[in-house]
């Protein structure tokens, strides 16, 4: 191998070998956080919300009018859904899972706590919740129809005897505990709620809050003002037939509300995801832009080389270099290339991450990440290199006794 | 050394046929010193990349040290050039981004000879043509005759059977030019065969044959060389 003729000599083309290997140290580095991100982005839009969002949707009511009475429209409502065909089951909600507006509140496991020991979501909803929500139970029971009660003043600090939560904000709260049973706090000066159930998973409304996987269901028909809504579950592959019977019934039996958000949880996933989707997009287009403009910078240099030195490749071939010596004399230029400027795009990556650690809270990268990027451009290298060594190592030897 | 026998080499495009050389015969014996003249456009540089394989032939028969080179494949002429022939250009032709050592180590490391060895064979030729003090110089760092004195060193480290020389005091002002041909008839002394293209009557008076070339055909063989045992030729013949 020429490796040390082949350095010694780059080390008089100093300016060429810099670009590109600064070029290349910034390729790997964006390459490898972008790709990081994109990494957490896709693990982010794949959690799942605890519910069966291929059968569900909402549907949302708000209510005018003087004569318009919550309390008989909810009755009504729920009636008719639940009679639809097609339906499995319906729960009233005062919002829903991943749709990035919703209740929260402190959880106190003392009754004169001073500071929340985490937070949760609130979902007010009835006895058919788990069903309606495909939900599954992990540990305790459901709510009874003779626990749920309904509150028309969406200020009020009051809260019911007993509660749902999950089992992450259950671990939260009772780590390594059964947490049926057991007591806190929603309201200050109030009586404790007492958890009855855990369901596996539900997640909050918000996608990007710390404490996405702590929610508590609350056997309540809690309105906000005269705004509700439903959850319905389909019975599977009868969804989006569902959605526009449900549409149209609720339209029908009361004409003093309009009936709107009528979205599929699909639908409301796709939303609350959309920035992370745009996100993971715009960091796939730099990614490419970024490799084309750095292969292309390869063959630019390259080609220029070859040019450059069209006399010299025709003088090694007449000192008795075969097509073969040529093509491997570009490819290890071009492989030494890409080293340095990895090694340097390697520290770069790390300090990169390490500024995206202080600055954003971004986790640590994966060692294994810089690797990979070696791999990946230098392979990149020697395939972009490939088309001018070829050319290279079709000079004809004749080239050397050429005056021109 | 070196047989030509009716050697064809046409220039085609798809207008024009190009007769580059014609019905062309020549043979030079081991140990010969050989001055190919002629005018431009003779056919000179044509014969000289036939001969040092840099360039097929397409009609008649070459053979180089008893090799027919007719059928050789690309790699299999690379390896016969390498082994055999050394080349000393009009223009030097050394790699201005490595220094004489590097230079030198050009073709030998072509040849696959072991580090130990190459140094050896490095050091030797540049001595031999008085620059071993200097070889961590680059090209540039050194005048033209020092620089043909490089390339010659280069083409010498190989130890070839045959020295092919284009033109190789073209670039040089007479004094650089005669200390090149004072080597060169030198390393013919000790029994490398050379065969030198050149325009210059004077130089190729020097030489112990020239061959005149004129339109692609050898119309005069010169003298014939006068009989001297070489260093090759008593290997062989031992």
């Amino acid at each position: 191998m020429e490796i040390r003729p082949i350095l010694s000599a780059l080390m008089r083309s100093k300016v060429a070998l810099v670009l590109i290997g600064v070029q290349i140290a910034l390729t790997l580095a964006i390459v490898c956080n972008a790709l990081f991100i994109i990494s957490q982005r896709i693990d982010k839009m794949g959690r799942p919300s605890g519910m069966d969002e291929a059968n569900t949707f909402e549907v949302g009511s708000l209510g005018f009018g003087a004569a318009f009475d919550m309390r008989t429209t909810v009755q009504q409502d729920l009636a008719t859904l639940r009679g639809l065909p097609g339906v499995q089951d319906v729960t009233p909600i005062n919002r829903v899972p991943m749709g990035e507006a919703g209740w929260s509140t402190g959880i106190q496991l003392q009754p004169a706590q001073k500071t929340a020991t985490t937070s949760t979501a609130i979902y007010f909803v009835d006895e058919h919740a788990l069903d309606a929500m495909g939900v599954k139970l992990a540990a305790g029971r459901n709510f009874r129809a003779d626990e749920i009660g309904f509150e028309p003043d969406f200020r009020n600090n009051g809260w019911p005897p007993v509660v749902i939560i999950t089992k992450a904000l259950a671990e939260r709260l009772f780590p390594g505990q059964d947490a049926v049973g057991k007591q806190f706090y929603l309201g200050k000066d109030q009586p404790p709620q007492t958890v009855i159930g855990v369901v596996e998973r539900l997640q909050a409304p918000w996608l990007d809050w710390k404490e996405v996987e702590y929610s508590t269901l609350i056997p309540q028909i809690r309105p906000y003002s005269t705004d509700i809504r439903y959850v319905v579950r389909a019975q599977p592959g009868r969804r989006d037939e569902v959605m526009k019977l449900a549409e149209a019934k609720l339209g029908e039996i009361n004409r003093s509300r309009l009936v709107r958000n009528v979205e599929s949880m699909e639908k409301v996933r796709a939303e609350g995801y959309r920035a992370d989707r745009a996100m993971t997009i715009i960091l796939c287009i730099v990614i490419v832009c970024l490799l084309t403009i750095t292969a292309l910078g390869i063959v630019g240099m390259a080609s220029f080389w070859v040019t450059q030195r069209t006399k010299q490749i025709g003088t090694r071939r007449a000192l008795g270099a075969t097509q073969f010596d040529i093509l491997r004399y570009f490819l290890t230029e071009n492989f030494l290339i890409t080293s340095l400027g990895l090694a340097a795009g390697a520290v770069l990556t790390y300090a990169f991450n390490v500024w995206l650690m202080t600055h954003y809270e971004a986790p640590r990268l994966p060692w294994y990440y810089v690797p990979v990027g070696f791999l990946c451009l230098w392979t990149l290298g020697q395939i972009a290199v490939l088309g001018p060594a070829t050319r290279a190592s079709r000079v004809p030897p004749a080239v050397a006794t050429r005056s021109v | 050394m070196l047989v030509m026998t009716h050697l064809q080499k046409v220039y085609r495009t798809h207008l024009i046929e190009t007769h580059a050389l014609r019905d062309f015969s020549i043979h030079v014996g081991e140990g010969e010193f050989v001055a190919v003249t002629g005018p431009s456009g003779s056919g000179k540089t044509t014969f000289l990349n036939i001969a040092g394989l840099l360039e097929e032939f397409t009609g008649g028969e070459y053979k180089l040290d008893g090799v027919d080179v007719g059928g050789m494949n690309d790699a299999e002429r690379s390896r016969l050039r390498n082994e055999k022939i050394g080349f000393i250009f009009q223009g030097f032709n050394l790699i201005p981004d490595l220094n004489l050592f590097d230079n030198v180590d050009v073709p030998l490391r072509y040849r696959g000879f072991d580090a130990a060895e190459r140094k050896r064979r490095i050091e030797e030729s540049l001595t031999r043509v008085g620059l071993a003090s200097r070889m961590k110089h680059y090209p540039s760092e050194l005048s033209g005759g020092q620089q043909q004195r490089v390339a010659i060193a280069r083409a010498l480290a190989g130890s070839p059977r045959l020295l092919l020389a284009d033109e190789p005091t073209g670039n040089l002002d007479s004094l650089m030019a005669r200390g090149v041909m004072e080597l060169l008839e030198e390393i013919n002394r000790q029994g490398t065969t050379i065969v030198m293209v050149t325009h210059d009557p004077e130089l190729a008076a020097r030489a112990q044959r020239n061959v005149h070339v004129m339109d692609g055909q050898v119309t005069d063989l010169g003298e014939a060389p006068r009989f001297r045992k070489t260093p090759h030729a008593a290997a062989a013949t031992a």
